[in-house]
Formats: structure tokens, sequence, C-alpha cells
């Protein structure tokens, strides 16, 4: 069974139960999107995945493996790249250095030539920038370069937390087209905590609605656009950050999203 | 002036003991923020431990060659039992563990060797004169295996994908471990690079500075003031802080009072921590966000 299974996933901090029982499958050549309002959970869920956390209950599995209680290092190790929220590059390593650290779980693989040039193809930005230390970055860029070093490990799954935070508009978009890519060229399968709804909305095959540590609402994003709640608390008037990616997103988004179930 | 050039010189040499020991905090505290205040025990134990040796007829040369790897692991060791169960390290916490740490290994060698302070024989080499400077033969040695193996060190922290990755622990322990980097790992190699610079300084100082139970202390100490010029995170400063450190207490002790030699580094200390506690140098990238 490849790609992520999420079963029954408890976890929290201390005393304070943060998720109650997550189910989430994410394909090869998927993107799921999980929304929801601040302390829904969501980046708790991805902590939990990748292994920073270790969840209370429930299973998580990696390519049909069970990585549930493995160490944050072995999952990474075993295919699964966390973009963490706030992109957290290595500021006073080059950009190059970040990305070679990116490899680190394969540095003995002889393809990091290979990796790194299909990494620059598809940020060529950050090609131009190879030799400045990170932290001299734009946050866009930074965000890029998270992603570039998630990308260098070679994963089958990878997860971002909120990769559009405090971003322009255009570099949203720029990023959201990238993950789109990412999923169809390389059957990437992708799980995307975002809290801007329209740009998760426009690239998303699936989104998941949390609130309060449960899923309360699953569907294409058709179908959840359709929802009057969804509608009022995620997509109404002036309530999301962003409303630039407003209509070219609707057509952007690719015509398979229709024929996932 | 040949007074001074003396002074100087023979400042150089105690300060590039100084600068090892700056090293090993610097090793550990740019990959955890970890004060290792053991850090001059590991000279006093290779002192120690060689002169043992070449009093029970080891050569010097494979008496010092033995006894390093032996204090790396003596140092990784120590880490292994005392710091590595430590599930949330603070520096605090840090400080009080590995002071703890330096008191037991004191006893230790305390016991072991007694209270006696003792000297390995001095490396092969001529004493000089130049420019009206005598040079020990010894202090080349010291000024000599210090370029290297700080060099070493240095390289090895900033051009290895290793180095790299055990620096990046430091810079975000999170993204770290999400990229594969296992910080246990990095903890461990840099105990034993701390343990590695420590002997060394322990080793090629023993034979002027001499080695003896309690002979970590004041040289952690100062080790730690040289340390703090780069802000406990350049291993560059750290190492020229060293030699800064002997310079003047060799100048002071000579010009003014032999007495007020250790009262330098705590002065040192104090103008560092009132003026630019974040350390002399400051990368602007280096900040942590």
């Amino acid at each position: 069974m490849a790609g992520l299974q999420v079963q029954g996933l408890e976890a929290g901090y201390d005393r304070l139960q943060v998720l109650h029982g997550i189910d989430v499958d994410v394909a090869p050549g998927e993107l799921v999107a999980v929304i929801g309002a601040n302390g829904a959970g969501k980046s708790t869920l991805l902590r939990a995945v990748s292994g920073l956390l270790r969840p209370r209950a429930g299973r998580v599995l990696l390519n049909g493996e069970d990585i549930t209680t493995a160490s944050a290092e072995r999952i990474a190790a075993r295919g699964l790249a966390h973009v963490p929220e706030n992109r957290l590059v290595f500021p006073s390593l080059t950009v190059d250095d970040n990305l070679s650290l990116g490899g680190w779980t394969r540095r003995k693989d002889g393809h990091r030539a290979e990796r790194r040039r299909q990494v620059l193809e598809l940020f060529p930005r950050l090609a131009d920038r190879i030799c400045l230390p990170a932290g001299a970055l734009s946050g866009g860029e930074q965000q890029m370069l998270a992603m570039a070093r998630a990308l260098m490990a070679g994963p089958s799954v990878m997860v971002l937390d909120e990769p559009s935070l405090g971003l322009a508009p255009r570099v949203v978009g720029e990023i959201i087209t990238t993950l789109g890519r990412l999923r169809d060229d390389q059957n990437l399968a992708v799980l995307l905590v975002e809290q801007n709804v329209r740009a998760a909305f426009r690239v998303a095959d699936r989104v998941l609605v949390m609130d309060r540590g449960r899923v309360v609402a699953e569907g294409t994003p058709d179908q959840l656009a359709d929802d009057e709640r969804v509608r009022a608390a995620y997509l109404g008037g002036g309530s999301t950050s962003s409303g630039s990616v407003d209509r070219p997103a609707a057509e952007a988004r690719p015509a398979k999203a229709t024929a996932t179930p | 002036m040949s007074d001074l050039l003396q002074l100087v010189f023979s400042g150089l040499a105690q300060g590039a003991v100084y600068g090892l020991i700056a090293l090993g905090f610097v090793a550990i505290f740019a990959v955890r923020e970890i004060v290792n205040l053991a850090q001059g025990e590991y000279a006093a134990l290779a002192g120690l431990s060689a002169i043992s040796a070449v009093t029970a007829g080891v050569p010097l040369l494979p008496a010092v060659v033995l006894v390093v790897p032996m204090v790396v692991m003596v140092a990784v060791l120590i880490e292994r039992l005392c710091i590595a169960p430590i599930r949330k390290m603070t520096p605090l916490l840090s400080i009080i563990l590995t002071l703890g740490i330096s008191t037991a290994l004191k006893a230790i060698m305390l016991l072991i060797w007694g209270p006696q302070a003792r000297g390995l024989p001095a490396f092969p080499g001529r004493d000089i004169v130049l420019a009206g400077v005598s040079i020990r033969s010894q202090e080349l040695w010291i000024l000599g295996i210090s370029a290297v193996v700080g060099a070493a060190v240095v390289w090895a922290y900033e051009h290895t994908l290793l180095g790299k990755a055990m620096r990046a622990c430091a810079e975000q322990p999170v993204a770290a471990r999400l990229v594969g980097i296992s910080p246990r790992m990095a903890t461990m190699i840099a105990f034993g690079v701390a343990g590695f610079v420590g002997a060394v300084a322990g080793l090629v100082g023993s034979p002027i500075y001499f080695s003896s139970w309690d002979y970590g202390l004041g040289l952690g100490l100062k080790g730690f003031v040289a340390a703090t010029l780069g802000g406990l995170v350049s291993l560059r400063v750290a190492l020229f802080g060293g030699l800064l450190l002997g310079v003047l207490e060799n100048l002071v002790a000579g010009y003014i009072d032999t007495g007020y030699r250790d009262a330098v580094a705590f002065l040192v200390l104090l103008l560092v921590l009132l003026v630019r506690p974040q350390g002399l140098v400051l990368k602007a990238s280096a900040a942590r966000v």
C-alpha cells in the first residue's frame, strides 16, 4: 500500500490532547489539503506523522510500513519529507549546503548531483543564489529552499505546513503551482496544511476540514465549496488572507480532481 | 623590547593551550547548547595518564598517541552516560551537570594520582635564542601542534558535510531532525572532538605547565573566557581568543605582578559580558529565527 495512511491518530502535548482520532489517506500522485482554524490541530497532525511528536494512539503507515513510533530521523530516511512551518532553513549555511543536508539520508547513494540538478530546475531562483547564506534569502526564496531541501531526500511522501505563510500572493501562486507539478510529474503523495484556503482549493484533489482535533468535513474542493458551513467559515468575503489566487485559480485546478471519489 | 617579545612569545604558547580548550567548548556549544565545564578535565586526564605511561616505561611518542584516543573515549562515554539520557537539556542544566562531572573526574584523578603536580618529559628538540628571545622547543611544539589541530577542527566543522550537519543541529534542531540528522549522533561526535582537543592541549602543555588533578579547573575557565569572545559559537575566534588571553596574561604578569595573572581572564570575561554578551564577533546571518 503506497503513500501515507493515518488511522485513528491521537496526539497532544502533556495533558492537552489535540488530535482526537484523525484518519487521512494520501495516495501517490494525490494532493490532500487540510484546512481549519488556528488551533484545530493541523500542525500537530503533521508533527505526529513525521515523528516530531509521539502519537498516543492510532497508526501511521508510510508505503505500507508502520512508522507510528519511529524517530523523526528514521522516518525521514524512509522517504517522508516534512517541510516545516516557518521554513526553518539553516540560516548561516549556504543554499547549496542546505540542499546537501537535505540529501543527508541519501548521502551515500551517489545520485546527489542528479537530484540537485532536478531540484534547481524546479526552483531556478535558487540556482542564482546558490552561494548565499540561506538567512539572506527572502521569505519566498526560503520557502522554495525548504521545499527543495526536502526534495533532495528523494521522498515518496511530502507533508507541508503552511508554505504560503507571510508570502506575497504571486509567490504563493508559484509555490502552489510547483506543488501541483510535483504531484503530477513525480507522483508524489502530498499532504498540505494551509490557512490560505483559496490557494489550497486551487490545487488539492481532496480537502479535509479540521476543527478542534477532528475531521469535520471532507470532499473535493468543488463539493466543499458548495457546502454552506465551509463557505461561511473559510471562503467568505474578507475572511481569507489572500483574495489574489482568485479566478485563475479555479481554472488552473486539474481536471483529475473530479475523477477522485 | 626583547622583554616584550619574550613575554609575547611565551604568552602565545600558553595561549595556544587556552585556544585548544576554547575550541572544545565551541565544538560542543556549536552543536547543542551545552556548556561543558568538564572541558579542562580532559587535559588533566590526558597529561596524568601519559605521565603514568612514560613512568611505566612506554616511550613518549606511543604514550602520547595512545592517550589521545583513550581520552576521546572517556569523553564520549561520559556523554553517553550523563548527557544523552537527559531529555530536555537546557544551558543551565548542562552547566550543573558538567560541573558535577568535572568534580567527579577531579576526585577520581586525585585518588589515582595524588595531589602532586608532574610534567611530561619535553618533546624532542633544542631550545633556541632568536633576536634576543629564548624559545623553548616545547613552545614551538605547542604552537605547531595547536595550529595543525585547530585548523583541522575548523576545517572539519566548516567544510565537511558531517561538520555542516552538526552545525545545522544547533541552528535549527527541528529541521535537522526532519532531514534525518540525528542530534544524538551529532552530540556524541561533538563530545569526541572536545575530548580530542582537550587531550592534545593537556599533552603538549604538560612539559611546561605540568599536569595535576586540579589543573583542569583553571585551564577550563581560561578556555571558557576565550570561547566567550566568539559568543561560544565561533571556532576561529575561540582559537585567537585563547592566544590573546595568553599574551595578555603574560604581559600583566611581566609588567605588573605575577599575582594578577589569573585576574586577567576574569576581567576579560566581565568586559565581554558587560559590553558584548553575544561575543565580540557576530555574524549577521547567524541570527536564529
